[in-house]
C-alpha cells in the first residue's frame, strides 16, 4: 500500500496550480411544507488541480447540499439563490440540465455514499462502467471491454475480467465501492466528489479504500472533495479542511492547523469530541482493571461455549445449509463494569447481544444472568429477566414507536409490570427525563419531533424505567453525530457511576470503545480472537486482526497515536 | 420563520400528535374537505332523511312521472316517489357499507397482524387468503345469498366476509415491515406480551391503512350491494339504491324512465368517489409512514 501520510509532497505547491473549482458566496434555499428554508449560505472555497479538500460537518450542516449544488443535483424543491460556481473558469451555477450532463461524469466524477444502493442490481457491473465510457465518448463498442477491465483492475478489483461480468449482489460492500470508484474515475475527471465514500463500510475495508482512492487521484492529478462527518478522517486524508455548521462555513484552513489550533468555538468542540482524536478516556480507568481486581467483582453475565446456527438457503443452488453466526463464545461481565464486544459486520457481535437479551435462543451453550441460565427461559422466569436486562438499540429513529408520545414510551414498561397508578407513573417518567437531562416539557411531545440525540436519551430513559441491573447497548452511538455521540457516552458513564449499572457494549468503533469500556472482547467471523482489559488491548494487541482494527482508526501525526 | 401565515401549513407542528398532523395535512386542500363533506352529507341523509321523508309504500296515483315540483326525482311504475326511495335507500346502503366494511377490516386486520407476527401462522393464513382471492366473487356471493335467502343481514355478512382477504394481504405486508423494526424488539425486551405488541405497537402503525381500506371496502360494498339487489338478491322489503334500479328493470322502464336510474346511480357514484378520494388523500397525508410496502 502506498504512503498516504505525505499527501502534500507533490510540486509545485498546491496554491500555485490551476484553479479547478471556485465557489463564491453560494446560497441554496429549499421550499418545504414549512415555507422556505435556507440550506446553505455564503459558502466560498477554492480547489486547485490535484488538491484534496474535505468538507466536515454533522448531519444537516449543508455539506451534501453544497456538493449537490456543484453537481447540479439539488432535489426538485431546492435552488441556488445566489453565488457563482466556477468550474475551470466557467460559471456553471446557471447551466441547463443538458449542459450539466456533459460535465457530470466526464469532468466531475462522483463516488456516492452507499455502495449497496448505488449500483443497478439487474445490470452487470462491467456494463454499468461501460455505459459511462460510451456516454461520454471515451470508448467505442469495440474497445470498451478492454477499457472496463483496465479500470476495474486499477480500482483494485482482482480478476477484473470475471468481475466485470458479475452482478452487484455478487460483490461485497468494499468491492462495490471499488466499482463505484472505477465509475467515478472512468473518464479521468478533473474533479472527483466523494460523498462519505466509506461510512457504510467496515473500518478495515474503509482504510484500504481510502488509501486506494488517495493514490489513484494523486496519480491522475484529480482534485477531490471528500465529504465526511469524521474530522479525524478528513484531517488525515485532505490538505484543506472546511468545517460546516448549520449551512455555513465556520472555519477553513490547512488540516493540521484546524486540528492543532481550531479558531472557532464549534470546531474546538468537534476536535475535542471526535473519538478518533480524543486522547483521554471519558471514564477513569477502573483501578481494578490493571491489577486484575475487576475479575473479583461478582459476575452478572456469564457466557460459556455459546453457539448460534441459522438454517439458510444457499444463493447458488438453493439447498439448505447451516450458517454459524456465533461459535465458542465465552466471556464474563462483572457487575458495575463495561464489557465491549468489538467487531465488524458479520462478526456475530449483534447475535451475541440478541441472545443476551433473550430475543433469540442459542443453539447451544450457557448464558447465566446472576447465576440463572437464561438461554431457554420462558414464561414467568423470562418476564422477571426482562425487568432486569434492558436494551438500547442503534438507530433511535427506529427503536421508538413513532406513533407514541414520549410519555407513553416511558410509561409503557411500568404499565406492562403494572407498577404504580397513573400519577405515580407520570412522576417516574418525569424523574427519568431528568436523569437523562431532558426538559419535562418533552413529556407530551412525539418521538418524530425529536432530534437523534434526544431520541437516544429517551431510549436510555426507557431502559432505566424498570431499574435494571444490566443494559445491553447495541451500537448506541453509531447513528449519532460526533458531538451528540460524546454527550450520550458521557450520560451512559454518569448513569453507570450513579446507579451501578453493568453494560454490555456492542460496537464496531474501537475509538468509542476506548473511551468507556473496562474490558474488551474482539470478535471476528463468529469467534473471539482477543480479549482483555481495555488498556492492554490498546497498548499491546496480540491478534493480527485487532492490530488491523486499531490501525484503521484515523491517526493524526501530531496527537492521534498518543492514546 | 417570521413571515405571516401566508402558508396555511406554516404554524409549528410542535406538540401535535402524528394523528393531528395527518388531519391537518388532510384538510390543507379542497379535495380533503369537499370529499369528507360529501361523506358527511350522505351520513346526515342516511340518519335524518327517513325522519322527514315518508316511507315509500303502497300505490300512488302518479305513475312514471318525470321530475316535477311535487316529485323532484319523479315517480316509479307504482307511482312511488323516487326521492323518498333514494333517501331511504341511502340509509340502507350506508348501513350495509358500514357493517360490511367493519367486518372485512376486523377480520383482515386481525389475520394480517397475526400472520405477520407469528411466523408459524403465516403460511396457513397466507394460503387461505390466496385461495379466497382467487375465487370468482360475484357468482359466489350470488350462490351464497340465494342459498341463505336474501335479507339485508345476509347481504352485509356475505359482502363483509368476501372482502377481507385483500385487507389481510395488505395489512400483513405492512405489519411484516413493522414487526421487523427495532422498537418491536425493544417492546419484547421490556417484557410486553405478544398480544400487547400486536395491539399497542403494530396496530397503531397500520391503523391509517385500516381507515383507508375501511373506506374503500365500504365503497366496494355499496357497489356489491347495488349489484346483488339489482339481480334481485336484496331484501324485497327494504329500499336500497340497488332495489330502485331493480324495480326499474322489473318494470321494463330502464331506458324510458331515466330519472329512476339516474338518481340512484348518481348517489352510488358520488359516494364511491368521495369515499375513494377521502381514503387516498388520508393515505397521502399520513404523518408516519412505514417504509417498504405501500408508500
Amino acid at each position: 500500500m502506498s504512503d498516504t501520510q505525505n499527501v502534500a509532497e507533490a510540486v509545485p505547491p498546491v496554491s500555485e496550480r490551476e484553479v479547478i473549482l471556485d465557489v463564491r458566496d453560494l446560497a441554496v434555499d429549499f421550499t418545504t411544507e414549512m415555507g422556505r428554508v435556507s440550506g446553505v449560505q455564503g459558502v466560498s472555497f477554492t480547489l486547485h488541480r490535484g488538491e484534496t479538500l474535505a468538507i466536515v460537518g454533522e448531519s444537516g450542516s449543508g455539506k451534501t447540499t453544497t456538493i449537490n449544488a456543484v453537481l447540479g443535483l439539488l432535489p426538485g424543491n431546492g435552488d441556488v439563490t445566489s453565488g457563482e460556481i466556477f468550474f475551470r473558469g466557467t460559471d456553471i451555477a446557471g447551466y441547463s440540465e443538458k449542459a450539466l450532463r456533459g460535465i457530470r461524469g466526464k469532468h466531475i466524477g462522483l463516488v456516492p455514499q452507499d455502495p449497496m444502493s448505488n449500483l443497478n442490481p439487474v445490470m452487470r457491473v462491467g456494463d454499468q462502467l461501460a455505459e459511462v465510457l460510451l456516454a461520454h465518448g471515451k470508448a467505442t463498442r469495440k474497445d470498451v471491454r478492454g477499457k472496463v477491465n483496465e479500470l476495474l483492475a486499477r480500482a483494485g478489483l482482482p480478476d477484473a475480467a470475471t468481475r466485470a461480468r458479475q452482478y452487484p449482489h455478487e460483490f461485497s460492500g468494499g468491492m462495490r465501492q471499488r466499482a463505484l470508484i472505477a465509475i467515478g474515475l472512468a473518464c479521468q475527471p478533473e474533479l472527483l466528489i466523494a460523498d462519505e465514500p466509506t461510512s457504510a463500510l467496515d473500518v478495515t475495508v474503509q482504510r484500504t479504500i481510502l488509501d486506494h482512492l488517495g493514490s489513484l487521484t494523486r496519480d491522475l492529478g484529480t482534485a477531490m472533495i471528500l465529504v465526511t462527518h469524521d474530522l479525524g478522517l478528513a484531517a488525515e486524508r485532505a490538505e484543506t479542511v472546511i468545517v460546516m455548521n448549520k449551512g455555513r462555513i465556520v472555519e477553513q484552513g490547512p488540516s493540521a492547523q484546524i486540528l492543532r489550533d481550531p479558531q472557532h468555538e464549534y470546531t474546538r468542540r468537534l476536535v475535542e469530541s471526535a473519538p478518533s482524536l480524543a486522547s483521554d478516556r471519558m471514564k477513569p480507568i477502573n483501578p481494578g482493571a490493571l491489577t486484575g481486581q475487576i475479575t473479583e467483582m461478582p459476575v452478572i453475565l456469564h457466557v460459556r461455549d455459546l453457539v448460534k446456527e441459522y438454517t439458510v438457503r444457499s444463493h447458488t443452488d438453493g439447498k439448505r445449509k447451516t450458517f454459524t453466526a456465533v461459535t465458542g463464545v465465552n466471556f464474563d461481565l462483572h457487575r458495575g463494569t463495561t464489557l465491549a464486544i468489538v467487531g465488524e459486520s458479520g462478526s456475530g457481535k449483534s447475535t451475541t447481544a440478541r441472545i443476551a437479551l433473550r430475543l433469540e435462543e442459542p443453539t447451544s451453550g450457557l448464558v447465566e444472568f446472576n447465576g440463572t441460565n437464561i438461554a431457554h427461559l420462558r414464561g414467568r422466569g423470562l418476564k422477571t429477566l426482562r425487568k432486569q436486562v434492558q436494551p438500547i438499540f442503534q438507530d433511535p429513529y427506529a427503536s421508538l414507536n413513532p406513533m407514541a408520545s414520549v410519555g407513553e414510551i416511558l410509561e409503557e414498561p411500568l404499565k406492562i409490570y403494572r407498577l404504580g397508578n397513573r400519577a405515580a407513573r407520570r412522576e417516574r417518567a418525569m424523574d427519568l427525563l431528568e436523569m437523562v437531562a431532558l426538559d419535562a416539557s418533552i413529556y407530551d411531545r412525539f418521538a418524530t419531533e425529536l432530534s437523534g440525540g434526544q431520541r437516544q436519551r429517551i431510549a436510555i430513559a426507557r431502559a432505566l424505567a424498570l431499574e435494571p441491573d444490566l443494559i445491553i447497548c447495541d451500537e448506541p452511538v453509531s447513528a449519532l453525530d460526533v458531538l451528540v455521540q460524546a454527550q450520550i457516552l458521557e450520560l451512559l458513564m454518569k448513569l453507570q457511576t450513579e446507579l451501578g449499572l453493568s453494560y454490555l457494549f456492542i460496537s464496531h468503533d474501537l475509538a468509542v470503545v476506548r473511551l468507556i469500556a473496562d474490558q474488551i472482547v474482539v470478535m471476528k467471523a463468529g469467534e473471539i480472537v482477543e480479549r482483555g482489559a481495555v488498556v492492554d488491548v490498546f497498548t499491546s494487541p496480540q491478534h493480527e486482526y485487532t492490530r488491523m482494527l486499531l490501525d484503521s482508526i484515523p491517526h493524526i501525526a501530531s496527537r492521534g497515536t498518543a492514546g | 420563520m417570521t413571515t405571516q401565515a401566508i402558508n396555511t401549513a406554516a404554524p409549528s407542528t410542535r406538540g401535535m400528535s402524528p394523528r393531528q398532523r395527518t388531519w391537518r395535512r388532510f384538510f390543507s386542500s379542497p379535495a380533503g374537505y369537499i370529499s369528507l363533506g360529501t361523506l358527511a352529507v350522505f351520513a346526515l341523509i342516511g340518519i335524518f332523511g327517513p325522519m322527514i321523508v315518508p316511507y315509500p309504500s303502497g300505490l300512488g296515483t302518479d305513475i312514471l312521472q318525470p321530475p316535477t315540483a311535487a316529485h323532484p326525482f319523479g315517480t316509479d311504475g307504482l307511482g312511488l316517489d323516487v326521492l323518498a326511495q333514494v333517501v331511504w335507500g341511502t340509509r340502507m346502503s350506508l348501513l350495509v357499507a358500514l357493517f360490511a366494511g367493519l367486518l372485512a377490516v376486523a377480520i383482515g386486520a386481525f389475520l394480517g397482524i397475526v400472520a405477520a407476527y407469528f411466523k408459524k401462522a403465516d403460511a396457513v393464513i397466507t394460503t387461505i387468503t390466496d385461495v379466497m382471492l382467487s375465487l370468482p366473487l360475484l357468482p359466489l356471493m350470488i350462490v351464497v345469498t340465494a342459498m341463505v335467502g336474501p335479507s339485508i343481514v345476509t347481504l352485509t355478512l356475505v359482502i363483509g366476509f368476501f372482502s377481507w382477504p385483500e385487507i389481510c394481504r395488505l395489512i400483513r405486508s405492512n405489519a411484516l415491515v413493522v414487526s421487523g423494526m427495532p422498537f418491536i424488539d425493544g417492546a419484547r425486551a421490556i417484557g410486553a406480551s405478544p398480544l400487547r405488541i400486536m395491539l399497542k405497537e403494530i396496530l397503531p402503525m397500520v391503523s391509517p391503512l385500516l381507515i383507508v381500506n375501511a373506506l374503500l371496502t365500504g365503497a366496494r360494498a355499496v357497489i356489491a350491494e347495488a349489484g346483488l339487489s339489482f339481480l334481485g338478491l336484496g331484501d324485497p322489503d327494504t329500499w336500497s339504491w340497488g332495489r330502485i334500479l331493480q324495480s326499474a328493470q322489473r318494470d321494463g322502464v330502464l331506458v324510458s324512465a331515466w330519472w329512476q336510474t339516474l338518481f340512484p346511480s348518481l348517489m352510488i357514484l358520488l359516494l364511491v368517489l368521495s369515499a375513494t378520494i377521502v381514503g387516498m388523500r388520508f393515505n397521502d397525508s399520513r404523518a408516519v409512514k412505514v417504509k417498504g410496502a405501500l408508500k
